[in-house]
Parts: structure tokens; sequence; C-alpha cells
């Protein structure tokens, strides 16, 4: 939008790329089961810079937020509940 | 409690942020004011972006069952997946949405040839990413890493590397799809803005800008399931 | 608010507000030709097209429920074989659930009436609506021609790994056809929800919406955040089938589980984009025949909004038998508990609207009753289901194949028949003979019981659905259900009879002759192709029909 500054978006760029090596780099650190959780924790917050700077998220109408918190919201209810069976079995 | 004049869109921005050097995109017939077309278009591509969210998430849902399920096989699947390649072209992809959203901006403020400009390096990062990406897929074939063609693996887990490069390929490829679509909007308007033809306002381009960003998000989702599964 | 007010054209408006002088030609006389109706941006004429096309499904698939009907009748399976009688159901269900119920009332009714009831002049996005209506016929065509191939025995369910590792059948041809239309459903949900939000007319917040739209709303809302989910689930089904990855199939590592979750996950919030949108239009008549406004408005909009949220909540009690874990069992069987309250609440609602009302009983009343009776059975033989114990025992019995046909059949469809009946003269122009919509809504109601009320007594003893044949001892019940399925079918063929005749000899129907509220009534009958001389302003709630609904709706001064 007119109202941004380049130095914002230039600055964004530099911190998803920070991200990125980040994320590939954690991947060599043996954590077990946390690798999947700081790598998903990564992909969320690169995710939410593009969505709020360069999608423009962080000025828009509360309705055009909401829809897409919604789309995630339903996205976390088909996981949520569906591993609500998945991680009950028995053996 | 509203006059008789005014609008009951008090959600909706007033003039005082419309671009007073950019075209005036034609407001069409359905509408009673440009501002109420923008508010309407942007809502609705975020409606498809949540509608997409959904598409692309039950994919990412059946990948989480299947490595649930398999975690092993998929650690191992995962390791023959090409970590410079993807990596580079996640770095291809996030560049490209830097110069989506200077693009927007620029066509914002009416510097129509720096619109423009960014445009094209946006398509051409997009079309360098599905370069690296058939790249890949030929490196994959030769693996014998595609699923119903001369797929092979090591027998101990195989069976979930099957499932891994299925939905590797079913993911990948319909990201290309979508990816493919955004390079033919973007170029669209680019050709469009350049030539002054209509269809081609600075409406139209937040709105391109919109899906781009949300095909570097699948892709920024997609990159650590496939490629950073187990490298430790 | 009796003065006339002058409109923007010259043409002076009556009370309430239609044109008494220079009235502009309607939408159906905006051009004759095919092409003028085939490449109309116009929701009024794609509503039409829809229209048409969904009866055409309605028909074939109730041509597939007379065949199985006819089957059952008799205890041995001699009309048809076993693998033609699977097809027969699986068709059924296709085609009812995806083909006629699911566009019905948004695509025809939702299409029409939205835009005039929000005083727009058109739905957001045009030419979207088009392209949806075509890729509804692409879906539809990709399906007939799996008919046409020899059927798909999975049914409408399409469980792995039955179809994706055993049926030999064209299934990927309805996994196709299906995918496809479920993009024309996800492009008219995107409009309703922009159109709502964006294009109401000065004065129309958001709780001065009629039900009915509220309804369409909401169920837009699951249009677009459950059908993709489907969309991808039908692709993961098709590529399991053609390239046998192995997410569903055990032997190779995968859980036919993961489809069952996938599926239901839009699959029973289906329902609600099937029921929710009756409801609306319930809410509508009611109101209008009861001579009251709606009881609890607000209580009504949030029970839409609650029914809509929690119906993603609950798909697990598809799955008690399943193999699904105990505790996702209870978990599901809870939630569907709650689910109920809203619903509940909406027919406590509609049964206090008609308190002290001074009651008439048109064709759509009689509809719209009939909703609310049958609606409340269907209800509580599905709150009788999330009991996990009890579903133990009536599940995959005719308990369940009643229980959603009072749903989908005695609600949505009865709500369905009874806005075409309200709405008709909006839409065509015409009255139709009230006497013979009548008889036809009551010898619907008595045929439909009759159908389907033996099939609750037969899922409690025991009768299994899905099967051709069956123990003798069914036999009495079935025939009963066979017998009530000929007036059930002749219900539904009398509409096509004497509404096609209003089209032709019926009288001109004035711009509101039910003497309703809403703004769609303040245009004239047929509306012209803008929808308004003027853009309305709204200044008072819906459903102002005590004490009357004059003069409730002005026009803006000098615009057109």
């Amino acid at each position: 939008m007119r109202g941004d500054r380049v130095s914002a978006y230039v600055w964004t760029w530099l911190g998803l790329l920070a991200l990125l090596a980040a994320s590939c780099a954690s991947s060599f650190v043996p954590l077990g089961r946390l690798n999947a959780f700081v790598n998903v924790g990564i992909a969320l917050a690169k995710a939410l810079l593009v969505a709020l700077v360069f999608m423009h998220l962080r000025r828009d109408r509360p309705i055009v937020r909401l829809v897409a918190v919604a789309g995630l919201a339903w996205l976390a209810l088909l996981f949520g509940l569906s591993l609500a069976d998945f991680l009950t079995r028995g053996p | 409690m509203k006059t008789a004049g005014a609008q009951a869109l008090s959600t909706v921005r007033t003039a005082a942020t419309r671009p007073r050097t950019a075209r005036r995109p034609r407001v069409a017939e359905q509408f009673e004011t440009a501002v109420q077309q923008r508010a309407a278009a942007t809502l609705g591509m975020w409606v498809f972006i949540a509608t997409e969210t959904l598409f692309f998430g039950a994919l990412f849902f059946a990948y989480a069952i299947a490595r649930i399920q398999a975690p092993d096989d998929f650690a191992q699947a995962s390791r023959h997946t090409n970590l410079v390649l993807g990596t580079a072209n996640t770095a291809i992809l996030l560049s490209s949405s830097l110069f989506m959203a200077l693009s927007v901006r620029a066509a914002a403020l009416g510097t129509r040839q720096a619109a423009v400009g960014f445009l094209v390096i946006t398509a051409a990062l997009g079309l360098s990413f599905t370069g690296v990406k058939l790249a890949e897929y030929a490196l994959d074939y030769r693996e014998h890493l595609v699923p119903l063609v001369d797929f092979a693996f090591d027998p101990r887990h195989a069976r979930g590397a099957l499932v891994f490069f299925g939905l590797y390929f079913a993911t990948t490829g319909l990201h290309l799809v979508h990816l493919s679509i955004g390079i033919a909007l973007v170029l669209g308007l680019a050709w469009r803005l350049l030539a002054r033809r209509p269809g081609a306002s600075a409406e139209h381009v937040a709105i391109a800008g919109l899906y781009w960003h949300f095909v570097d998000i699948v892709w920024i989702f997609l990159y650590p399931c496939l490629y950073l599964v187990s490298r430790a | 608010m009796t003065e006339a007010v002058r409109a923007g054209d010259g043409g002076v408006l009556g009370e309430r507000g239609e044109l008494a002088l220079h009235p502009p030609a309607s939408y159906l006389e905006e051009g004759f030709t095919i092409r003028s109706w085939l490449t109309t941006r116009d929701h009024k004429r794609i509503a039409i097209l829809y229209a048409l096309s969904i009866t055409l499904f309605f028909f074939i698939g109730g041509a597939a429920a007379t065949l199985i009907r006819i089957e059952l009748a008799t205890p041995n399976g001699d009309l048809v074989s076993a693998d033609t009688y699977n097809k027969l159901f699986t068709m059924h269900g296709v085609i009812m659930v995806w083909f006629f119920l699911i566009p019905s009332i948004p695509a025809t009714l939702g299409n029409f009436l939205v835009p005039l009831m929000i005083g727009a002049r058109d739905l957001a996005f045009p030419r979207l609506n088009l392209a949806s209506w075509y890729i509804y016929v692409a879906g539809a065509s990709f399906t007939v021609a799996a008919m046409i191939l020899g059927g798909v025995d999975t049914g409408w369910t399409f469980y792995a790994p039955f179809s994706t590792l055993y049926s030999n059948t064209h299934v990927v041809w309805v996994l196709a056809g299906v995918f496809v239309v479920g993009f024309s459903s996800i492009l008219t949900g995107l409009n309703f929800i922009v159109t709502i939000h964006t294009m109401r007319a000065p004065g129309l917040t958001w709780f001065r919406l009629p039900l009915f739209v509220w309804a369409q709303y909401a169920t837009s809302a699951i249009l677009v955040l459950a059908t993709p989910v489907l969309a991808m689930t039908l692709v993961l089904v098709a590529v399991e089938r053609l390239g046998g990855i192995g997410i569903f199939d055990p032997a190779l590592g995968g859980d036919p589980l993961l489809f069952q979750h996938l599926f239901w996950f839009y699959s029973h919030p289906a329902v609600y984009i099937m029921v929710l949108p009756a409801m609306g239009v319930v809410s509508e008549i009611v109101a209008c025949f009861a001579r009251n406004p709606v009881f609890g408005y607000r209580t009504m909009a949030y029970a839409i909004i609650a029914i809509a949220m929690l119906g993603f909540l609950v798909w697990g009690h598809h799955m008690f038998v399943s193999g699904q874990s105990l505790y996702a069992g209870t978990v599901f069987s809870l939630l569907s508990f709650f689910v109920a309250l809203p619903s509940a609440i909406k027919v406590f609602n509609w049964t206090a609207t008609l308190w002290h009302g001074r009651i008439t009983y048109e064709a759509p009343m009689l509809y719209a009753l009939g909703f609310v009776g049958l609606f409340t059975i269907g209800g509580m033989t599905g709150l009788i289901l999330a009991v996990l114990a009890l579903d133990v025992h009536l599940t995959d019995t005719y308990f369940v194949v009643a229980h959603f046909h009072y749903i989908m059949v005695g609600g949505a469809v009865s709500a369905y028949l009874g806005g075409i009946h309200f709405w008709w003269p909006k839409i065509t122009g015409r009255l139709y003979s009230d006497r013979w919509a009548r008889f036809a809504a009551i010898l619907l109601f008595f045929g439909f019981n009759a159908t389907f009320f033996p099939q609750y007594l037969l899922g409690i003893a025991g009768m299994p659905r899905r099967y051709h044949e069956y123990a003798p001892e069914f036999q009495t019940l079935n025939v009963l259900s066979s017998g009530g399925a000929v007036l059930l079918a002749l219900g539904y063929l009398l509409p096509l009879v004497y509404l096609s005749w209003s089209l032709v000899r019926g009288a001109r129907a004035p711009a509101n002759p039910w003497d309703a509220t809403g703004l769609e009534w303040r245009t004239a009958s047929p509306p012209p192709k803008r929808n308004f001389a003027a853009v309305p302003v709204v200044e008072g709630p819906p459903y102002a029909y005590r004490p009357s609904p004059a003069g409730i709706v002005r026009a803006r001064e000098g615009t057109a």
C-alpha cells in the first residue's frame, strides 16, 4: 500500500531470510521431536511476517483479519479434533 | 445512527487513502462507489485465500497423520530431497514476495514504470523457482523417487517413503500449478500496465499481490515439511 | 408513513414503494434469446438457470430412489442385482446431496433474493456467479458420464479401502464430478459473504437483516471453509486409486480412518449447508403468515451462527463404530449434544412466533409448519444417534436413513418447496393455484411420513441399510414405506404441473401479494434488471408485522 515505507519491506525480507537460515541450520541440530516444533514455529513466524507486512494485515479492516484467522483456525480444528482420535488409540 | 445519505459501510476506508495519482479503476455497475468495489475485491481475495488454506491444509493434515504413523520412514525419505535446491528456492520465493510488495506500493503511488519493473522481477523470480523445481524433479526421477515411475527405496523404509514422495509430488505439484497461475497473472498485469490498457489498476495489482503472497506462504510451510524432517 | 416519494426517473412511488407509473421492463424481458440467458450476469437469471438444473437432477436422483423402493417392496433381490442396487443408492446419494440439496436453496433462492433483500443491484461478483453455474454444469456432466459408463457402487461416502482398492466401477469420474461441483459451491459462498459484508443498503445494519440473509451468510461460511477439504479428500482418493501410494491403505501403512476424518470434516457441516438456508426460509414464511415478528430475532441470528460453528465440531459421530478411539468418540458425542441446542432454540422461537398470531394456511405456511414438525423429529432422532451406546445398535441401520431423510427431505426439501411457493410471485410475476398447492403440500406431508416413519421402526428392529434384500419379517414396514413413496412422488410431481401452468395462465402478481415485509417485496414482481428504481434506505427492524408493515422503507430521492 502507498503508506508503507520501502525500508519496512526490506527489513521484513531480511528477517525472512534470517529465519530461513535459522530453520535450515536448526535442522542439523539433533533435538529429536523438538526439531519439528522449531521448524513449524519458524514457519509460522515467516508466514506472520508475510501476512502482516506484505499482505497489509497489520492495518486492514477487522473483517479481513477475521477471515485470515478463520482459515487457520478451522485448519486447527481439523488437526486438533482428529488428533484426539489418532493420539488416543491403544497400542 | 446513520443519515440517509451516508454509506452504511463504517468498516470501509474513506477517500483519504484513495490514491490520487494512480488511474482510477472503473466502477462496475453492481457497486455504488469505487471504495465499495475495492473493499469487496479485497475481502473476496481473502475469502478465497481462506478456502485455499483449507484446500492445502487438508493435504498438510494427511501429511501430518502419515508422518505420525511412520516417523522413521519419513525421516529417511526426507533426507533424499535436495536441501540446497529447496533452500535456494525458498529464498527465491521470499524475494519474489518482496518485489511483489514493492510493486503493489508503486502501483498505489501511481509510479507505473516502477510497478511494471517490480512485477517483471517478481515473475522472473517465480520462473526461476519453477526452473529449479523442474530440475529438482529431474534429479528425483533419476534417483527413482517418483511413485508409479520406477520407484525404488531402501526396503526397510519403502512403505512410508512411498507415502512421503507421493505427498511430496502432490503438494509441490499443486503449489507449482498455483505459482504458474500467479506468474501468468503478474505478467498479464505488467503487460496491461505498460500498454496502459484497462484492467490494470492499483487495485488489481494489490489483489494479485495477496494471491502471490499466499502462494509464498504455502511454500513457507512446505519447505520444512519436505526438506527438514531429519537432517541431524 | 404513507407519503408518496418521487423516484429518480420521474415515476411516483406508492405507499410501499411500488412504481405506479413508467414500470421498467422486468428482468425476464431483458432479452429472450437463449444466448441472453447463457451469458447473463443477472443474479436473478442465474438463479433460474440453477433452478432448472437442480430440478432435473432432483428427478434423476428421485428415479434412483423409485427403483430402490420398488426393489425393497419384496425381501428378495428380484428387481436388480446386488451390484446394481449398490449403484442405485450411490447415485441417489451423490446426486441428491451434491447436485440437488447443497445448491438448492443457496443457488436458487439465495442467488435471487440476497441482493434484493439487502437492497443491492446484484451480487459482488456477477461474472463469478455465472462461472459458478457453468462449473456446476461441468461437474454434473462428469457425473452423468459416470452413470452412462455404468455407475458407481461405493456409496456417496466413498469409504476407503473399497473406493480406493476394490471397487471396479468408474469411481474417478464421479470423484471428478463432485470435485468440480465443489468449486461451484465455494464460489457461491464467497460471493454471498462479500456481498453481505460490503453491499448492504444504507441503514441496513446486521441486526436489521432478514434471517434468510443471516442463514445464507452462515451457510456461505461453511461452504468456503468445509468444501475445500472435501475437494482435497476426493483428490487423495483418486490419487490412491490410480497410484496406490498408501495413505489410506493399511497394508501399505496407511489409515482408512484418515479418509473418514477428512470426509466427515466436510460432510457433517455439509448437512448444515443443507438445513441452515431452509431455516432461513422458514423464518421468513412463518413471520409472514402468522403476521408476527420472529420471536427472539437476535437469538435466532446467534443460533444460526452457533449451528454453523458447532457443526464443525461433531463429525466423529459418523465414526463411532469405525475404530476411532473411545476418547474421541466420547468427545464427539458430547459435542453433538451441544449442537442440538441452537436448533432446538430455533424450533421454540418459531413456535413462539405463532403465539397470538393471525395465522393463515397458504401453501408456503403448510410447508414451513411441516418443516418445523419434521425437523424436530429428525433432530431428536439425531440426538438418539449421538448417544454412543445407542449408536452401536442403530448405526448402519434404517434408523439412520430415516433420521437424515427427516431432516433432508422432511426438512430441507419442504422448506425449499415452501420458499419456491412463497417467492414464486416475485420471481415469475405470476400467481399459482393455492388450492392445488395446499393439496400437494398435504399430500407430501402424509406421503413423506408414510415413507420414512416405518424406517425408524425398521432400524430399531435391526434392518441394515444398503442391502438389496432383507429378512422377511421386515416386509410389512417396507411395503408401507414403498407405498408412502408413491404419495411422496405425487407430491413432488404436482408442483411441476400447477407451477408450470401458472407461468402461462396464472394471474399477474402484484409487487407484494402476501403483504410481507422485506426489501424484496418493495419492488415489482418480477423485479427489473437492476432490482430497484432507487436504492432503498432502511430505518427499522425486520418483520415489522405489528402493527403493520406500511412505510418502513422509503427510497432515496433523486438516485436511480
